[in-house]
């Protein structure tokens, strides 16, 4: 009895699951994920979004720009004044360099805030501008 | 002897890291960069693509010119267009000179809702490279 007792013990030992394999795979995916990450440098207000019908998803999007309705530029989070946006620009590229600008204009937003937002861009160094749309 | 022996194998299972915390502490780490990583995907217009060679080599080989006014008044060759008509306008435009690209010239005070509107109808009649006068 005590020895039958003694042999289950090890057949249970022996039934424990090996962990260290999946935990090998659950390292390779966290830092798989950890290096891919990019974050979006989010805008902070909801604009009204032209409509268009040939928009085109934009991939490497990293830097959200904000035009609001009574042209005020908005850039991670925060209001900014037009003299800023192209150091703030520059911050924010420097972060990701390989990112692209989307701009996210507003329908009621004056042409004149979109150009002060492109130069500064193409100051800074940013080729890749878009603007934000609605697609159907 | 023989109990010292059994304390020293007793000792050695006792010593096994215990991993489960670690586990746990990884799969949340895992959970949340695989939520954050969900990229948004803003749609947009691309405004002057660096790759368009003929912006570069023949910059003002009759391009198709659109005014914007500050009424947000579209005019194509010295007329005034419906924004309706823009797309049928600029394809007419690209038949008879191919190789132009379209420039919009926007008043500082038109909204940008007609900016988008033109560039869109641009694209729709097949012209990609368009950019903005400054």
């Amino acid at each position: 009895m005590r020895r039958k007792h003694g042999s289950l013990s090890v057949e249970e030992e022996e039934n424990e699951i090996n962990l260290t394999p999946m935990l090998d795979v659950v390292f390779i995916m966290l830092i798989f994920f950890i290096v891919t990450a990019t974050f979006i440098k989010e805008a902070g207000i909801q604009v009204e979004r032209p409509d268009t019908v040939t928009a085109e998803k934009q991939e490497d999007a990293s830097i959200l720009i904000a035009i609001s309705a009574t042209d005020e530029i908005w850039i991670d989070r925060k209001e900014r004044d037009p003299r800023q946006v192209r150091s703030i620009i520059e911050r924010l590229h420097a972060e990701n360099p390989k990112g692209s600008i989307v701009i996210q204009a507003d329908e009621g937003s004056t042409h004149e805030v979109l150009v002060i937002v492109m130069d500064a861009a193409k100051q800074a160094g940013v080729t890749n501008v878009a603007i934000a749309s609605d697609d159907d | 002897m023989r109990k010292h022996l059994d304390d020293i194998h007793f000792d050695d299972e006792e010593n096994e890291i215990n991993l489960t915390p670690m586990l746990d502490v990884v799969f949340i780490m895992l959970i949340f960069f695989i939520v954050t990583a969900s990229f948004i995907k803003e749609a947009g217009l691309d405004v002057n693509r660096p790759d368009a060679p003929q912006t570069v080599s023949k910059p003002e080989d009759a391009n198709i010119l659109v005014m914007i006014n500050a009424n947000d008044e579209i005019w194509i060759d010295r007329r005034l267009i419906d924004p309706r008509a823009v797309r049928a306008n600029i394809e007419r435009l690209h038949a008879e000179n191919p190789e132009g690209s379209v420039v919009i010239q926007a008043n500082k005070k038109s909204t940008n809702k007609m900016l988008v509107s033109v560039m869109d109808s641009a694209r729709s009649a097949g012209v990609y490279n368009i950019s903005i006068a400054q």
